[in-house]
């Protein structure tokens, strides 16, 4: 599995998927720092004004668009909260597993790996390690904006950034070993594409837990992906906080077994 | 090309392959021995592809069994003995060809890429420098489908259709460096559409209908069944026949179709015209004929299938 896994990161490394994927985060983080700079700063609203995007009459309520937001709030509603990141991330991985099976390259490692759970366990852990990097650089790139544009936010504790930081991660490889399991079972860059938008964005959850909440049988859709990422502590208080790194290990298990399950049955 | 008798390095027993209700592969018992070159001919659809999957792996057989080297084909020292090319060369089409190997090299776990500069040598692929492979030429993947499956030094070489795509100086050179390579010791299992590339160098070969294996041959053993002939194309093959047959009784003959006859074994094809004629039965073409591999597959298939 570790040939396997140097050749991953190689490839990471070497193809801009990965890039380009960072590149709109980083991107969008900009675009929501300007926003919030016009919204609530006085130099901001002054612009906003000007360019006809607030009204005279709205400047006190937007004033108040970041009361009581610090930094991990902050940098949680750019991307992990509302789907933003995790629809950026399944699109690459999307894209790191699908053309495996596109360009063929996936006989090559098949026939020198036949133990097929070799290649799953590879898969992931690049996913790991490649969202470790996107939630650590997106983190600290935000808190570069955030002085860029004059400390908007308040900064976060430490201890809270890294507990934060770490049952995100764990949820989002686990949505990443969720992308794994469509691809290998569709082999179709088109239904990854669809399952990361769709999944990731939260365009299948909440519209089910509307559904579902008509019949007060929503409750465990908490306990999904998205709504987990959504709905996890900022803090630890006490061990009922844990629970999100319960539900990440769960899922990740489950996918991981899935995939392994597909790609050791299925013809290459 | 003397062949020496050696353990077998691809050998299947009863390998069947079915999807759903369709078997693709029927009982296919396949015998190549080491330092071979197999020729593995068949039609569209017979099953090439799909055989050459299972004993690499990359699919699972319904039953059988399949040993390489004496091993089963799950063994993990086995993959490393494999150089494959099946279908389609597998390539990261936003890569170089270099960046491909490097990719291929660290699969197989080598510890330096001295060897891909040497595959790059090899296939002469060593001036694409930054290309990507979305810029190649069917040629140009082709070759780095075979640099890709020379890479590592595999004893055992599967090549499905190598030669699509290659201009013909590629294809002498593809042809040469399979020679070459077999000459190393290499076992290798080539199929092609190409047939008289096939037979230039093939040692052995297996020719597959439908899914099932229904001849395996040394060359040696193919040499003497493709005999020379004689045909001669008759107005009237119902008469010309036992004329044949009464006035030169030492030779073979069989009627090949409505007007045609194929004389085995006969040295002067004058005389016999010659008998033809003064009985009155038109003469449309004669000459001698050597069947090749091509002839001799065509005929095994029944004459109209496309290779």
């Amino acid at each position: 599995m570790f040939n396997l896994l140097r050749m991953d990161l190689y490839r990471v490394r070497r193809s801009k998927s990965a890039y380009n994927c960072f590149g709109l985060l980083l991107a969008m983080s900009v675009l929501t720092f300007w926003l919030m700079w016009l919204m609530a700063t006085p130099e901001g609203q002054k612009t906003a004004i000007r360019i006809g995007m607030l009204a005279l009459t709205e400047m006190k309520e937007a004033e108040r668009v970041l009361e009581g937001v610090d930094i991990l709030t902050f940098f949680r509603q750019i991307g992990l909260d509302g789907g933003m990141y995790s629809v950026l991330l399944g699109i690459w991985m999307m894209l790191f597993v699908c053309s495996d099976y596109q360009s063929g390259f996936i006989k090559n490692m098949m026939v020198l790996h036949q133990n097929r759970w070799g290649y799953i366990g590879s898969k992931l852990i690049t996913a790991g390690i490649v969202n470790f990097l996107y939630l650590i650089l997106h983190f600290l790139f935000v808190l570069l904006l955030n002085a860029l544009f004059g400390t908007l936010v308040p900064y976060a504790a430490l201890g809270d950034v890294i507990f934060y930081l770490s049952w995100s991660w764990l949820l989002t490889t686990a949505y990443c070993a969720l992308i794994l399991f469509v691809c290998v079972l569709t082999r179709s860059v088109a239904a990854g594409a669809l399952a990361a938008v769709l999944l990731g964005g939260g365009a299948l959850v909440m519209p089910l837990y509307g559904l579902l909440n008509l019949f007060h049988a929503a409750g465990w859709l908490n306990y999904s992906i998205y709504l987990s990422l959504s709905t996890g502590s900022n803090q630890y208080t006490s061990v009922r906080d844990l629970w999100v790194y319960a539900v990440g290990a769960g899922f990740l298990v489950l996918y991981t077994g899935l995939s392994g399950i597909i790609v050791k049955n299925r013809d290459v | 090309m003397q062949y020496k008798k050696k353990p077998y390095a691809v050998e299947t027993a009863c390998l069947t392959k079915r999807y759903g209700s369709r078997e693709v592969v029927k009982q296919v018992d396949l015998r190549v021995p080491e330092g071979a070159i197999y020729g593995f001919i068949g039609q569209n659809g017979a099953g090439k592809s799909t055989t050459l999957k299972l004993v690499t792996g990359l699919a699972k057989p319904t039953e059988g069994e399949i040993r390489l080297f004496g091993r089963s084909v799950n063994s993990p020292v086995i993959g490393r003995r494999l150089g494959v090319l099946i279908e389609s060369a597998g390539l990261y089409r936003n890569m170089t060809a270099r960046e491909n190997l490097v990719m291929k090299a660290k699969c197989i776990g080598l510890p330096e890429e001295k060897g891909v500069d040497q595959v790059l040598e090899t296939t002469g692929l060593s001036d694409t420098g930054k290309k990507k492979i979305k810029q190649f030429s069917m040629g140009m993947k082709q070759r780095l489908g075979v640099a890709m499956a020379l890479l590592g030094n595999p004893d055992l070489l599967i090549l499905d259709e190598p030669l699509n795509g290659l201009d013909p100086e590629g294809i002498r050179e593809l042809r040469q460096l399979l020679l070459r390579l077999q000459e190393e010791g290499k076992t290798i299992v080539v199929s092609s559409h190409i047939l008289g590339e096939l037979s230039k160098i093939s040692t052995h070969y297996g020719i597959i209908q439908s899914g099932r294996l229904v001849e395996q041959v040394t060359r040696e053993e193919l040499e003497e069944k493709c005999q020379d002939y004689y045909q001669v194309e008759v107005q009237d093959v119902k008469r010309a026949l036992p004329l044949i047959q009464e006035n030169f009784p030492n030779v073979q003959a069989e009627v090949f179709d409505l007007q045609t006859i194929r004389v085995y074994g006969l040295a002067d094809g004058s005389r016999l015209n010659q008998c033809l004629v003064e009985q009155q039965i038109p003469v449309y073409a004669s000459g001698f004929h050597r069947m090749d591999l091509e002839d001799y597959f065509l005929d095994y298939i029944g004459g109209e299938a496309h290779v």
